[in-house]
């Protein structure tokens, strides 16, 4: 663990080129540039605050907000899933080149998703406006689970990277992973929609303690348990622990498979 | 490394890989070969057991056929492979040029890519900018420099990446073949490059199939068959030696540099 620190830290100008790079290769001879980013979330904000107020008539008030509190995370944590999951792949030729730390490639994919989502805030932020949702002062809190879930992004990243540089079939798989994770989570509803009992269930999805953080300071105004904070901070570590493990131990190897 | 004269110490190393032998093609033979058990996969040892010692300012040309183990050694030695087993110990900073160009990326403009080349070389972002002018100068390909690289020639590829690599000042370079592309004026300043190198106590591995190449600028030649060490001399011995044994089998000594592989 601390040779990650220890890389993160040596390689910190690398790691900030590289997530630069990531952004303005997929961003280039665009013309809407880096508002992609901002739209892919806008839009499925948009359609589901339709189909869930206006069709199913919901009676959670403010809906985009509701949705967006947490849509944004979750963005950052699927999209940096899906960048990184390539990133070893992707810089073969700077792989089989270069000697360098190849951890410096899954953090670059994460700090480029980081760079987005700081900004989708701004989405967020503007969207408040319109509706005249108010700003409650547990708007303070937001970095703590920012903190978790970067942590446990990077440890999910690390295990999707390794893995996918000796079966391809990763990526794809991670994908349908993904989408039955979006909606097992309570993202686009909420947890009061079902029965007590029932909620039992979810609490084994080790996201949901993050994303309610976001949710309830965002959203509601309230502040997580200690309980809940100190489970996600957990899950998040656990992720990181075991995730870099595997990375570091395979990490020598993998310029064989790329 | 307890001598301090020596910049490179290869002690025993061999790389083995695991080479794939035939590829299913469509999922019925995918479902065939698993019923038979993995069959699909060939160890091949493409170095083995090399040892070699090279001191500080020393001019080291590698030669030998094509699947003889040269880019493998050079890879280990650059750090790209970790050896199977064995060790390699450098003693300073190391640039590689490394089938053309040494980690650039397509997309990128030049500009661009002498920033990133350095950062992945572990040299500051401040140090690549003191550099750029001068890199930007010796490379000398003009406007491309702010075209994406993808859209360079080979030859104006190579020179971008062997400016960069010679001009962040490593003590070691370790150079793949990659001279070859350049035109004539330029080889004729990246060897003016490499001799003042020499003059300054560097070290440069060299991996060429140019036998002058090997006898106008190497101090020293080694030859390598089969991924062994087959003669460690000078390069009038190690040349006779290799144009004898491939003579023979192989007339022709020319070896293409694969495209930005």
């Amino acid at each position: 663990m601390t040779e990650l620190i220890r890389d993160t830290f040596r390689y910190r100008e690398l790691i900030w080129s590289l997530a630069v790079k990531e952004l303005t290769i997929r961003y280039k001879r665009s013309v809407l540039g880096f508002l992609w980013a901002q739209l892919n979330p806008l839009l499925s904000m948009l359609v589901l605050t339709l189909v869930f107020s206006k069709i199913m008539v919901n009676q959670q008030p403010h809906y985009a907000v509701f949705l967006l509190s947490v849509l944004l995370p979750w963005t950052f944590f699927s999209q940096s899933l899906s960048y990184a999951t390539e990133s070893i792949v992707g810089n073969a030729d700077l792989i089989k080149k270069v000697r360098v730390a190849k951890l410096v490639f899954p953090v670059a994919a994460v700090v480029s998703n980081m760079i987005n989502l700081l900004l989708s805030f701004i989405s967020l932020v503007l969207i408040m406006l319109v509706l005249r949702h108010p700003f409650y002062w547990t708007l303070l809190y937001l970095p703590v689970p920012l903190i978790a879930l970067v942590i446990m992004t990077l440890g999910a990243t690390f295990f999707f990277a390794a893995a996918n540089v000796y079966y391809r079939d990763v990526a794809h798989i991670l994908q349908i992973v993904l989408q039955v994770w979006f909606y097992v989570t309570p993202i686009i509803y909420s947890l009061e929609f079902f029965p007590m009992k029932y909620r039992v269930y979810f609490k084994l999805n080790p996201i949901i303690y993050l994303l309610n953080g976001f949710r309830l300071s965002v959203y509601y105004g309230l502040l997580p348990t200690p309980q809940s904070v100190i489970a996600s901070f957990v899950c998040a570590f656990a992720a990181l622990y075991f995730g870099f493990r595997i990375f570091r131990k395979y990490q020598d190897d993998f310029v064989f498979y790329v | 490394m307890n001598d301090p004269s020596i910049s490179i110490s290869v002690q025993n190393v061999t790389q083995r890989f695991r080479l794939i032998q035939e590829r299913p093609d469509t999922v019925r033979e995918l479902f065939a070969k698993l019923a038979r058990k993995r069959t699909g996969y060939r160890d091949f040892e493409a170095v083995s057991g090399i040892s070699l010692d090279i001191r500080k300012g020393e001019i080291v040309g590698l030669i030998g056929r094509n699947g003889s183990g040269k880019s493998t050694l050079l890879k280990m030695i650059a750090g790209v492979y970790r050896p199977t087993s064995g060790t390699v110990v450098v003693n300073g900073t190391l640039a590689p040029l490394i089938e053309l160009g040494a980690g650039m990326h397509p997309e990128l403009t030049g500009r661009e890519n002498i920033l990133l080349n350095g950062l992945l070389m572990g040299y500051s972002k401040e140090t690549m900018r003191e550099r750029q002018q001068k890199i930007i100068e010796f490379a000398d390909i003009g406007d491309f420099i702010d075209s994406p690289v993808k859209q360079y020639s080979s030859g104006m590829y190579m020179r971008l990446a062997f400016s960069v690599a010679t001009e962040v000042d490593p003590d070691i370079l370790v150079v793949d073949e990659i001279l070859a592309v350049g035109d004539f004026t330029f080889q004729e300043k990246c060897f003016d490059r490499l001799r003042s190198f020499r003059a300054l106590g560097k070290t440069i591995v060299l991996v060429t199939h140019s036998m002058s190449q090997i006898e106008d600028h190497c101090d020293r030649a080694i030859l390598l068959e089969k991924g062994k060490l087959a003669l460690d001399g000078t390069p009038e011995e190690a040349i006779k030696a290799y144009l004898g044994v491939s003579a023979i089998e192989e007339p022709v000594l020319v070896e293409a540099p694969s495209p930005r592989a």
